[in-house]
């Protein structure tokens, strides 16, 4: 069983990854800041955290260059609506990109190739 | 008082004029009836030709009208009877043979009681003023003639013009009088003169009739080359067959290049020792006697007037050449101005083109600039979107999966199918965003058909044969923002693609048409499959853009933005065509500001 941390300001992604997520059997804690993230991973250990891009008081590149210095073994995956951040070098240091989508399966498919089925 | 009382009436007379005129600038003699001379002052000596005046005393009036020949003696017997003789600014030549210009008056003398005793005379030598009013008037005649010119030439800036004006006055009767005239112009690279005009007769039969029609209209100079008619008259420039063509090298010795190289005009007669060149030329213009005369503007060389009298064989003159070569000095202003004239026209017009190829680059620029600021709008409204969409069809789902009643899978089908068709459009938008950032470039447009058809293959739902591809040998270049052109050629080549049957082929081709480049999609299709394929063509290219997709629309505003158009095209009974012009790039723009 796997630990993911979500990390987006908008209410319903958090819902809705999280309820379709733990339905996959994962372990899911979602917040909605980078500084809440931070502390979530200083707390507890996380197999591999998802974070968008667009957050409401740090942007998303921030919280990645934070947790990549502070939490370097832990995998993130970009989730972003936005595709364009792809040619954003600041992105290279994540583990993998996804753009969202209504098909989750993009999403689903990364994380078991990056924690395990 | 004693002497005068004791002289004679005749004594006296010569007394009385002595005193008063002796010392006379004026000539003035006495001759009695019998028109012996009884006096004479030293003035009229001189006149008259006689070394002393001692040898006039008792002289014949028949005698020295004999070597003089101004009438006197014919009209001796009318001054007898009261009438005065006069004549004025007469030539005659006195007893030495030295010809004079006299003013001459004789008129009866009488005596106390007014009986007319003889003739008194006053002569005057007024050769030298004459001269020098002949040189006057031939002065004033001189800027006569180069100020009609001058204002006729002033009229024009038209370079045939100028020089058909400068040849009128040069032959015209009361201009130079020249028989006729040839204008010969040197060349750009200053190394050879080439015949341009000629005006005159060809013959005495020619040069009657068209001296005959200018006599009969009794035109000063000035109406003469103001005529545009008589200008425009072209049988007065038939000879100019004779020059056109005929180049002259400068190089070479003769008249002509002297003429250039002295600056000064010359007299040319066939009697002279003469260079090859030189007799060539004279041989060419069927003349022995010619003047020449050199044009030349701000130091610089133009070319050479040459005029004779061939018709009526009149020798040329010093002060024929020297009138000619006034006339040149004055023309080479008007040439110089034609000249320049023709360069201010020649650029006004290609400023013109510029201008109007920088109005047209600007309009394109304003163009792909809205087209930029759509991009990020759209951009910016497709990413908005992204979030609800994936909620919206991420819970979808979710309730599909979790189970439930038919009808509500049913539903959240729809949800899920409705949702994923929205997410195809905005990935449609944000790819034409995403093109909107690259910079405007010059395309080469073959180049351009060729790799978006390399693309195709990869970007079809179903499996379908390669298009072929037939691009145009020369290349063609567009101005535009290649990544729009690329999506928008995709669009219009995936459309017609997806909507065809497997054994449609499509055949894209380039062309040149016009000021336009093209790119075809045909279509290769069996006999029984061309129905669907008209139906399909006509009803995505339909002129109705509400039921046109949205991808065809944004493909097509994408191509008007760039200035071009698209559409279907095709006779009745063959398959349509997909047709995409752009205007040809030919060089010129600059490249707008704006980057990713």
């Amino acid at each position: 069983m796997s630990r993911l941390l979500i990390i987006d300001d908008e209410d319903h992604i958090r819902k809705l990854y999280k309820d379709y997520f733990t339905r996959e059997g994962h372990q899911v804690v979602a917040v909605a800041s980078g500084h809440e993230a931070l502390e979530a991973a200083a707390g507890q250990k996380f197999d591999l955290a998802i974070l968008d891009i667009e957050l409401e008081e740090t942007s998303g590149l921030e919280v990645l260059k934070d947790f990549k210095e502070r939490h370097p073994e832990l995998p993130i995956i970009l989730n972003s609506a936005y595709s364009t951040y792809k040619s954003d070098f600041h992105t290279w240091i994540a583990d993998a990109y996804i753009v969202k989508s209504s098909d989750l399966q993009p999403l689903r498919n990364k994380i078991r190739e990056m924690v395990g089925a | 008082m004693l002497e005068h009382a004791t002289m004679t009436p005749a004594g006296r007379t010569v007394a009385l004029l002595r005193a008063q005129f002796d010392d006379s600038p004026l000539g003035v003699f006495l001759a009695d009836s019998h028109g012996f001379i009884e006096y004479l002052n030293s003035s009229a000596a001189a006149v008259i030709g006689f070394d002393r005046i001692e040898e006039g005393y008792g002289s014949s009036l028949y005698d020295i009208e004999s070597a003089m020949n101004c009438g006197l003696a014919d009209a001796f017997g009318y001054i007898l009877d009261g009438s005065i003789f006069q004549k004025k600014e007469y030539g005659c030549t006195n007893r030495h043979g030295h010809y004079a210009i006299l003013n001459l008056i004789c008129s009866p003398y009488r005596e106390e009681s007014g009986e007319i005793i003889g003739v008194l005379g006053i002569m005057q030598d007024v050769t030298d003023s004459s001269k020098r009013k002949a040189e006057l008037e031939e002065a004033i005649f001189e800027l006569s003639i180069m100020s009609q010119v001058s204002e006729a030439l002033s009229s024009t800036a038209d370079l045939e013009e100028v020089l058909k004006i400068i040849l009128t006055g040069v032959t015209a009767n009361q201009g130079l009088g020249f028989n006729r005239a040839f204008l010969f112009l040197v060349n750009e690279s200053g190394d050879q003169l080439e015949g341009k005009i000629a005006i005159g007769p060809g013959s005495p039969e020619e040069a009657g009739q068209i001296w005959a029609r200018l006599s009969k209209q009794q035109k000063t100079l000035k109406e003469l080359l103001d005529d545009y008619s008589e200008r425009e008259n072209q049988s007065n420039y038939s000879l100019t067959s004779s020059i056109a063509g005929w180049k002259i090298p400068l190089s070479e010795t003769s008249i002509f290049s002297e003429a250039l190289s002295s600056g000064a005009g010359i007299n040319v007669d066939a009697h002279q020792e003469l260079s090859e060149k030189s007799v060539e030329i004279l041989q060419r213009l069927s003349t022995s006697n010619l003047a020449i005369a050199p044009i030349v503007g701000k130091g610089k060389n133009l070319g050479i007037i040459v005029a004779d009298n061939r018709i009526t064989g009149k020798k040329i003159s010093v002060s024929d050449v020297e009138l000619l070569q006034t006339f040149a000095n004055h023309t080479s202003v008007a040439i110089e101005r034609s000249r320049l004239y023709d360069n201010l026209a020649a650029h006004a017009a290609e400023l013109e083109v510029i201008n109007r190829q920088l109005a047209e680059s600007q309009e394109q620029i304003i163009r792909v600039e809205k087209m930029s600021v759509i991009g990020e709008l759209t951009s910016s409204i497709a990413h908005e979107l992204r979030n609800p969409l994936t909620v919206i069809g991420g819970f979808a789902n979710l309730m599909i999966t979790s189970g439930g009643n038919e009808s509500c899978a049913e539903y959240l089908n729809i949800i899920l199918s409705e949702t994923k068709r929205t997410e195809n459009v905005l990935h449609q938008v944000l790819d034409f965003s995403r093109a909107s950032r690259t910079k405007t470039q010059e395309i080469d447009f073959n180049q351009l058909v060729t790799r978006t058809a390399e693309l195709l293959p990869s970007k079809l739902k179903h499996r379908s044969k390669p298009p072929l591809i037939k691009v145009d040998n020369q290349p063609l270049a567009v101005w535009g923002n290649p990544d729009q052109l690329q999506h928008a050629l995709l669009q219009f080549m995936l459309v017609a693609s997806e909507e065809l049957t497997d054994d449609c082929r499509l055949e894209l081709s380039t062309c040149l048409n016009e000021n336009a480049v093209r790119s075809i999609i045909g279509f290769i299709a069996a006999e029984d499959s061309r129905p669907k394929v008209i139906k399909v063509l006509k009803q995505i290219f339909g002129n109705n853009t509400g039921t046109q997709k949205l991808s065809v629309i944004v493909a097509g505003e994408t191509i008007r933005y760039h200035g071009g158009n698209y559409g279907i095209e095709g006779a009745q009974d063959e398959l349509p065509r997909i047709f995409i012009e752009l205007p040809q790039y030919k060089g010129g723009y600059n490249e707008p500001t704006s980057d990713n």
